[in-house]
């Protein structure tokens, strides 16, 4: 009995948790521990996917969103110079209107709900043979997606693009060592031999 | 699964070549040192106008990709409007990116990867296709329009440009995946079959369609989800904005049009009331919400506001009218706001680009050619009669006019009114006004192409000549999609 | 065990998630579910020990906190500053083009996985992908984005 239970309860658990720590990540004073609780939101997500059969998705994630994601939110959060105390004036201020979306959005995705118990979609479709989640990920991915994958890659370049344009800059007085300039210094450029008549001196 | 074939390569040439050469010149650009951004330049002009044309010159039409990616007349034509548009905006911003110490061979390649994303959306026959083309497009934008990341103003304008893509975005994934949820497919055909399908619209797929039609009025500044729209043309540089006013808008609006008339066009009763709202609204906000503007890059803002919504009046009527008309006035309105962003480039003393409607003042007595073409341009944006700018409306209203939405009709031509008050009043600052500056000599390019552009937008020079092969070229297009 | 593997095998990318928790027979899904039991019991564990020592330092620690024990310890003087600094916009940098890249290489698991299946097309459409990445590798190299200086 209770293991037939088990995916339900796993949801319920996983599913709160979700909706609990996206709540805090709005509703708690510091950036940082709002990082925080997006990784837990990010982790009992993943949960999910596991619950779905999705194991690959559920790794990706914690890879790419726990992995790197939440650590550049985490410097993003480190850049700013913010007073927290006016932060969260400014959140209590927005809290009327924010509320009445948040409950346009709740009562649409009721409504989708009902709808979708009244009708209940295509459902979910089973591989017939033994492949793994990962393998029919590839199978699909590189062949009948090709397009999208090439043009996936064409965005990625395009953010690293952008990112150098915006953010990269040079800065002055920097003293940076050049490893190749200096191996490849002969005694013709590095020994100059000067003559000094007497009484002179070298320059002026 | 289709097999893959070169054969269907030919379908996307014009967005194989954008692909291809902008690797390659962005590899050029940081290994040429000395005029690395002018060898760019112009090579992304060239390569932008192979774009533009190709789809014409190989005139292929079917699906690559099982159906992903679509070419047809429509697409065609679209496409060339946006190359055009796109090379002509590059072009004339050397002298301003020089002026502002901004002239980096990025921007073109930005550019490319901005028009790439928008040849894929127009041509987008899948849920996927269209969100990829639209996410390459959007990036490309909130790096241009932060592109002067010294000013504060544009780091602004990118910041809420990003912000509010973002969120838009957002919602267009969530609509999306409702449909997805609902229909079981990514494919537009297939969606159509569907939904041709079922005897009632199943509640789901409705707020996905909604929930996408919000996602996308955000991206052609529709109002409610205009707020960006000022903020952004003012702080971002100005041959970005120029850039922002015209191709972008002709994208999401193509992209809007396939998907009312290919997998939603038989439940055409859950999207007119959508978009009749986005239309009004723009109109009515569009209309009176410039009346206050000093700058005139706001003002244009919300000038573009007021006319997406004329092009969402002649979407709301359907048809292939309803498409021609749409992409009569936004051929009309691309040549209408190139010129006007190129007369505004013009504004410029001795201490830097000026942008407000008072720096106009007196500009008669400077600069008469440019009082002439700036007046031209104001009349045709403001619909008076016998410039093309009437033209354009009256071909975006008339389907409406027929399909029965009079009252719709009657909104658009009040706040036309309205929206004329304020361009009649920038020609009589040009006019009457005491003059307050002396511009500068302005390039070359900005003078032809904003002269190029008054010029066009007188129909008797080109009335038999031009407007007939135009129109068959719309008409076709427009039929392609039905 | 085998039913489970049919429930692993659910492909994602053909599939539609609406109504997974409805339609799916759940004996499948439970067996599936206890084979993540070693995971869960790790996480206990991990969430019980991680507890249990903060629990007992509360219960058995003595404590009796003032303002000077409480404040911010700095070599005997004074903080000068908060602890909270401004970070270099270059993190941010870095950061991007780690996500960049680890998102490249998410994208080899599945390849490396059935490549077998896919044959030459699939390999040629990866190396296109890593071709489009490497001139941004080349790129920001050149650029001098991946240099502290």
């Amino acid at each position: 009995m209770f293991v037939e239970m088990l995916p339900a309860i796993a949801f319920y658990i996983l599913a709160a948790t979700a909706v609990g720590m996206a709540f805090m990540v709005i509703a708690s004073r510091n950036p940082v521990h709002s990082v925080v609780f997006l990784i837990g939101t990010f982790l009992a997500s993943a949960g999910l996917f596991v619950l779905m059969g999705a194991e690959f998705l559920a790794l990706l994630l914690i890879m790419v969103y726990v992995g790197a994601v939440a650590v550049l939110f985490m410097f993003v959060v480190m850049m700013l110079d913010v007073d927290f105390v006016e932060m969260k004036q400014g959140f209590l201020q927005y809290l009327p209107i924010g509320g009445v979306v948040a409950c346009i959005l709740l009562a649409e995705m009721i409504l989708v709900g009902a709808a979708s118990l009244v009708n209940p979609g295509a459902g979910v479709k089973f591989a017939e043979d033994g492949t793994s989640n990962i393998e029919a990920i590839g199978n699909v991915l590189y062949t009948e997606y090709a397009f999208f994958f090439e043009a996936v890659g064409l965005i990625l370049l395009l953010a690293m693009v952008g990112a150098i344009v915006l953010t990269l800059r040079k800065r002055d007085g920097v003293k940076t060592q050049n490893i190749s300039e200096q191996i490849a210094r002969t005694r013709e450029g590095g020994v100059e031999l000067v003559d000094i008549k007497p009484g002179e001196g070298i320059g002026s | 699964m289709q097999e893959f074939s070169f054969g269907q390569l030919s379908f996307l040439a014009g967005e194989l070549v954008l692909a291809l050469s902008v690797g390659e010149l962005l590899l050029i650009g940081i290994f040429v040192s000395k005029y690395g951004a002018s060898i760019v330049r112009y090579a992304s002009i060239a390569v932008l106008l192979i774009f533009a044309f190709s789809g014409f010159i190989l005139n292929g039409t079917g699906s690559a990709f099982n159906g992903a990616f679509i070419s047809d007349d429509f697409s065609h034509y679209v496409k060339a409007l946006i190359g055009v548009t796109a090379a002509i905006t590059l072009w004339f911003s050397r002298d301003w990116l020089k002026r502002e110490n901004l002239d980096q061979y990025e921007y073109s390649i930005l550019m490319i990867f901005a028009v790439l994303g928008m040849g894929i959306m127009v041509s987008s026959g899948n849920l996927l296709t269209m969100y990829v083309g639209l996410e390459m497009q959007a990036l490309a934008l909130y790096v241009m329009a932060a592109f002067n990341r010294d000013s504060l103003r544009a780091s602004e304008a990118g910041l809420k440009y990003f912000v509010l893509g973002a969120l838009s975005s957002g919602m267009l994934l969530y609509g999306m995946s409702l449909i997805y949820g609902f229909t079981g497919t990514l494919s537009f055909a297939q969606i159509a079959i569907v939904l041709s399908g079922q005897e009632s619209v199943n509640m789901g797929i409705v707020a996905g369609l909604v929930f996408m039609l919000a996602g996308l009025a955000f991206k052609i500044s529709a109002a409610p989800f205009h707020m960006w729209t000022p903020d952004v043309y003012e702080g971002a540089p100005t041959p970005v904005t120029a850039f922002f006013a015209g191709a972008p808008k002709l994208a999401a609006l193509a992209l809007i049009t396939r998907l009312i008339t290919g997998p939603f066009g038989e439940i055409s009763q859950s999207w007119v009331q959508v978009l009749v709202v986005l239309a009004v609204m723009s109109m009515i906000i569009g209309a009176f919400g410039a009346l206050m503007q000093t700058n005139i890059k706001r003002l244009m803002g919300y000038s573009s506001i007021a006319n997406m919504g004329y092009a969402l009046v002649a979407l709301a009527a359907g048809g292939i009218a309803g498409v021609s008309g749409m992409l009569i006035f936004m051929s009309i309105y691309l040549v209408t706001v190139v010129g006007v962003f190129a007369a505004i480039m013009q504004m410029r003393t001795r201490d830097g680009a000026l942008e407000g409607i008072a720096d106009l003042a007196g500009l008669s007595k400077s600069n008469l050619p440019l009082s002439l073409v700036m007046t031209a341009l104001m009349f045709s944006l403001a619909g008076i009669p016998f410039f093309m700018g009437f033209f354009g409306k009256w071909f975006a209203l008339t389907p409406a006019f027929e399909a029965g939405l009079t009252w719709l009709v009657v909104v658009a031509l009040l706040a036309s009114v309205v929206g004329a008050f304020y361009y009649l009043r920038i020609i009589k600052t040009i006019w009457f006004d005491d003059q307050a500056h002396t511009f500068v000599k302005a390039p070359r390019s900005l003078t032809l192409i904003s002269s190029a552009s008054a010029l066009l937008l007188f129909p008797i020079l080109l009335l038999p000549f031009v407007t007939a092969p135009a129109r068959a070229l719309i008409e076709a297009a427009a039929a392609s999609l039905f | 065990m085998t039913d489970g593997l049919q429930f692993i095998a659910f492909s994602t990318v053909n599939s539609v998630s609406s109504g997974t928790q409805l339609s799916a027979p759940l004996s499948t899904q439970s067996a599936f579910l206890l084979e993540y039991l070693p995971v869960v019991m790790l996480f206990a564990i991990g969430l019980v020990i991680s507890l249990a020592f903060l629990v007992m330092a509360k219960i058995f620690a003595p404590s009796s906190p003032d303002a000077e024990k409480i404040s911010t310890y700095e070599c005997g003087f004074n903080s000068f500053d908060d602890s909270r600094m401004k970070f270099d916009v270059r993190f941010y940098l870095v950061a991007i083009l780690f996500i960049i890249f680890d998102i490249e290489v998410a994208f080899l698991f599945p390849w490396a996985v059935s490549i077998d299946k896919i044959g030459v097309y699939g390999w040629a459409v990866v190396m296109i992908f890593l071709f489009e990445l490497a001139v941004g590798l080349a790129y920001a190299w050149k650029k001098g984005a991946l240099d502290w200086e």
